[in-house]
């Protein structure tokens, strides 16, 4: 109930106006977003983003699944310890190696690239791979707990190679819980933006960076502009979600 | 030495390291009165960061991010328990709703979820409340609680319940004996997630808090400012996540 009085609350404040009259209805709000190159740039670097940091985490998750996945539970734990660790904090630790003049900065005698605040973003990727990755490795180990290597060994024994094993026994067992964790991951990183804020540039912004920068330039106004951007996040991350569902879901229909 | 036991010797180490050195650097920062570059090490050591972080509204933002995650993880464990309970069990004739309805908070930013409360909390009284900045977070959080006590209810626990009903135990005492026990590593899990996703909110408690000091929102204003603050108020952001986390390591190992 409070979630759908949040949207339709966040609806009714994109097509309102407040003014000395009362309230107003009005598109007006969604016009000038649409009209906004500024939010179109946000939109673009927020997908390229939350598609990119999303991506390498799973790839990582992948490699350190398949790594952990016959050793012990200490060796697990030790992995999986940034998932309590908050995002902000993350942030805050790039910035102490990666920013100019940074722990990294210092050791190396320069980087020969600017990962914090610059232009790319590379700086939130790589906050939100620390952090996530150990999230996805954990959903992956949990599934290949469930008989697979047993399936391995029986798939070894029938002579299948290593790439045959991982095609046809690991694939498909992770498959499903990795697609779950990713449209998790993506749809956080479209909306949050305390990572942006902490390591990302001062443009392009991300949405949920464009729409906090609305109410500042103009408190009233501002607020419909706010909620149409924000709607259009949440639009976007459900629209990832069901595309990631459909993508992953194999042709023979299991 | 095995090829096994030699690539442990690699790993465990290079995965300590991993996740040591970060928050080594920021412990170092935190109490680096002066560290002028290229030196690698700090030329001055003090309370500098500390003191400034506990002079400005650290502490009652500290105590705010305190009691609203205490309360929301409360709240949300008490409904979330019949819900994940009648899912487990699979007692709902069309779970694919309620699944969506779960799924939903997840996929929308807390920011615009936030946002869209402000108004109605507004016309409530609820805006710069932590009443409000509850029910907010209550939004966000149930779900992942939900999520989590699911996989802890099934067959297998309402198969140990009937035992403990058929041997004259009552309502209470299959609770305490039975019920706790069973789902304890996943009741413990849910917990530290509901904490820890309230602690770390940003965006929900800037919508609907109206300035009212939370830990996330004191913190990143000095991320761009003053590094040594900012690591300082880290240290107090990560000690209760890591107390969170050691509480539900110990409740998950022991019988409830």
């Amino acid at each position: 109930m409070l979630f759908g009085g949040a949207l339709a609350g966040a609806v009714r404040t994109s097509v309102t106006r407040l003014d000395a009259g009362g309230e107003t209805l009005t598109l007006e709000a969604w016009r000038r977003l649409l009209r906004d190159p500024a939010f179109a740039d946000a939109v673009l670097f927020s997908v390229r983003i939350a598609v990119l940091a999303t991506a390498c985490s799973a790839a990582v998750a992948l490699l350190i699944a398949l790594t952990l996945r016959r050793r012990g539970t200490s060796l697990r734990a030790l992995a999986a310890l940034p998932v309590p660790v908050p995002h902000l904090l993350v942030a805050v630790v790039a910035v102490l190696w990666l920013a100019p003049g940074g722990v990294a900065d210092r050791l190396l005698g320069g980087l020969p690239v600017d990962v914090v605040r610059d232009r790319a973003g590379i700086g939130i990727v790589l906050v939100y791979v620390y952090k996530e990755a150990p999230f996805l490795a954990l959903l992956l180990l949990a599934a290949m707990g469930r008989g697979m290597h047993e399936r391995e060994e029986a798939a070894a024994v029938l002579g299948a190679t290593w790439w045959q094993r991982l095609r046809w026994v690991v694939w498909p067992t992770v498959r499903g819980p990795l697609v779950v964790g990713c449209i998790v991951v993506a749809a956080f990183v479209l909306g949050a933006f305390e990572v942006p804020l902490a390591v990302g540039p001062n443009t392009p912004l991300t949405i949920a960076e464009y729409a906090q920068q609305a109410t500042q330039d103009d408190l009233l106004a501002g607020e419909g502009l706010q909620a149409a951007a924000l709607l259009v996040a949440a639009a976007a991350s459900i629209l990832l979600a069901v595309a990631a569902v459909r993508l992953a879901k194999d042709p023979q229909g299991d | 030495m095995t090829e096994r036991s030699a690539s442990r010797r690699v790993l465990a180490p290079a995965l300590a390291l991993a996740m040591a050195l970060p928050l080594g650097v920021m412990v170092m920062r935190a109490f680096a009165d002066a560290w002028r570059a290229p030196a690698v090490i700090p030329q001055g050591w003090g309370l500098r960061g500390l003191r400034e972080a506990l002079s400005g509204m650290a502490l009652d933002a500290l105590a705010n991010s305190l009691v609203v995650a205490v309360v929301v993880t409360t709240a949300a464990v008490a409904l979330a328990w019949p819900a994940a309970r009648a899912l487990g069990e699979r007692r709902v004739r069309h779970p694919a709703l309620p699944f969506l309805l779960l799924a939903l908070p997840l996929l929308v930013p807390s920011y615009a979820t936030g946002t869209g409360l402000t108004p109605w909390f507004l016309r409530l009284g609820l805006a710069d409340t932590l009443a409000g900045l509850v029910l907010a977070h209550l939004v966000i959080v149930l779900p992942y609680v939900t999520v989590v006590l699911l996989s802890a209810f099934g067959p297998p626990v309402t198969a140990l319940e009937e035992m403990a009903r058929s041997q004259g135990l009552t309502t209470a005492q299959r609770l305490r004996w039975v019920t706790l026990p069973a789902v304890g590593p996943s009741l413990a899990a849910a917990v530290l997630l509901g904490f820890l996703v309230s602690w770390s909110e940003y965006g929900s408690s800037l919508a609907v808090g109206g300035g009212r000091p939370m830990l996330p929102l004191v913190l990143l204003p000095f991320v761009r400012s003053d590094p040594q603050v900012a690591s300082a108020l880290s240290l107090l952001f990560l000690a209760p996540a890591a107390a969170a986390l050691v509480l539900a390591a110990r409740a998950a190992r022991s019988p409830l």
